[in-house]
């Protein structure tokens, strides 16, 4: 296997393993089933996903990762299929167009680009569950006990792992051209 | 013609547009009619699940071995309490065996085969909660081979948990009874120990900012006090009689004053398990 291919194999299993820690975070440590109203929803494939395409430059990658990931997700955690296949795709592609702007990748853009991204997937869940019935949550309940939290969570935890998570991308996806 | 289609991108966000409400409308769809979802999901979210096992057995270990810390916490008060019911508990044994083999031998005289109480059980260890808020849903490791069906209720050490809204062949989905869904989360219940009066009523609603079960359509609600336990009525569905809900916490009127809803403690923590029962039900209702 060459260089490339080993990495791509790479880029998937971290996002994998990203995609079941979502899952089992939820279930072992923000688990709040009895009471409370706050619901925080773990991101951390969404966190991989933003910081790889940060780095990746072939959009036909991006777009195959962003569906085949967004089908995974709606169907193992959702149940339901449309929304992650289509907004995860949508997000990357327009991350991807507007990341020229971008000087150099730093943490403060990185953490704002993460914050962009989380909201405008989360609304969009929200809207699509909204107008399918899915939900009766009202967009100020939405806002308070779910989209705040949610964001608050994710992005202390990015914020913490930053360094890790981006030396790791770049690994992912950087490599020398000569050694093949 | 030409014109009106050489805007490619216009193009592109209808055709998106279309794919993802009817993709949306389609699964839907099939989650609320059919039994199963397509057996390429299934085969997918088996896949899927088999793998997660892999991460879930350590996430669960570890689960368990927090809870047992905390359980550690508070062992002294619990086992002062526990005594003083201990004494009960073995009389009351000794008691259900005597009934249950009774109603085992008048069920035979009857020529009864099964009753609406009559049921098995398939125990399933949790792959995952999904991180969603409206699809409280959690992912369990057995499937159609164990003859899991949709809609069956699962229970958790103490009490009702949710039901199953999907099966996949190895795995499916749990829908929690705290879900905030209009839909689907309905259980028949009724109110055990009330001086013979059945009250009947339809836990149907999850109050989030009390952490309480809203018990629907109550037949009477004259002679309820705090504190009856609430178990499910077996009317209707795949759910047997006599599984345990919670305990009564208070009656309140609806927003217009007409309606009485019963507002009940739920009996399952439902935070500290990592094993859950699913009910099979012998005597199957209508669907």
């Amino acid at each position: 296997m060459n260089i490339k291919a080993r990495k791509i194999v790479g880029q998937i299993l971290f996002i994998l393993l990203a995609f079941y820690l979502d899952g089992l975070m939820k279930w072992a440590f923000l688990n709040n089933m009895n009471r409370g109203t706050v619901v925080i929803l773990p991101q951390l494939m969404l966190m991989m996903i933003v910081m790889l395409t940060m780095r990746i430059d072939n959009r036909r990658q991006l777009i195959f990762y962003g569906i085949v990931f967004g089908v995974l997700y709606d169907s193992y955690y959702y149940g339901i299929i449309g929304l992650y296949t289509v907004l995860l795709p949508l997000l990357m592609v327009g991350i991807d167009h507007f990341k020229f702007l971008l000087v150099k990748n730093n943490m403060g853009y990185e953490l704002s680009i993460y914050f962009l991204s989380l909201t405008f997937l989360q609304s969009g869940i929200y809207l699509l569950e909204r107008l399918l019935q899915q939900t009766s949550a009202s967009v100020f309940d939405f806002i308070t006990y779910t989209l705040g939290p949610t964001l608050l969570w994710n992005i202390v935890v990015l914020f913490i792992l930053y360094i890790p998570i981006a030396n790791l991308s770049e690994w992912l996806v950087k490599y020398r051209r000569d050694n093949k | 013609m030409q014109k009106f289609f050489s805007n490619k991108k216009l193009i592109i966000l209808m055709v998106l547009i279309i794919v993802t409400l009817g993709l949306l409308a389609v699964t839907v769809n099939i989650r609320d009619k059919k039994n199963t979802p397509p057996v390429v999901q299934q085969v997918g979210n088996d896949v899927v699940s088999v793998v997660g096992g892999v991460f879930a057995y350590p996430t669960n270990a570890v689960k368990n071995a927090i809870s047992e810390f905390s359980d550690l916490y508070d062992t002294y008060s619990e086992n002062k309490r526990l005594k003083s019911k201990i004494g009960e508990l073995a009389q009351n044994q000794a008691k259900l065996e005597v009934v249950q083999d009774e109603n085992k031998k008048l069920k035979q005289e009857l020529k009864l085969n099964s009753t609406l109480t009559d049921y098995s059980t398939v125990n399933a260890s949790v792959l995952s909660r999904s991180p969603s808020s409206w699809q409280s849903y959690l992912t369990i490791n057995r499937g159609q081979t164990s003859g899991i069906k949709k809609n069956m209720p699962v229970m958790s050490g103490n009490g009702l948990i949710g039901r199953i809204v999907e099966v996949d062949k190895v795995s499916s989905k749990v829908e929690l009874i705290s879900t905030d869904n209009e839909l689907n989360d309905k259980f028949a219940a009724e109110i055990a120990g009330s001086n013979n009066k059945n009250i009947t009523g339809v836990v149907s609603r999850y109050d989030s900012a009390s952490g309480d079960l809203v018990m629907e359509n109550v037949n009477s609600t004259k002679d309820i006090k705090k504190g009856q336990s609430v178990i499910t009525s077996g009317l209707g569905g795949l759910t047997p009689r006599g599984l345990y809900i919670g305990k009564v916490y208070g009656i309140k009127k609806d927003n217009y004053g007409m309606t009485n809803s019963v507002y009940i403690t739920p009996a399952a923590e439902l935070r500290n398990f990592t094993v859950v029962t699913v009910i099979k039900s012998s005597v199957s209702g209508e669907r």
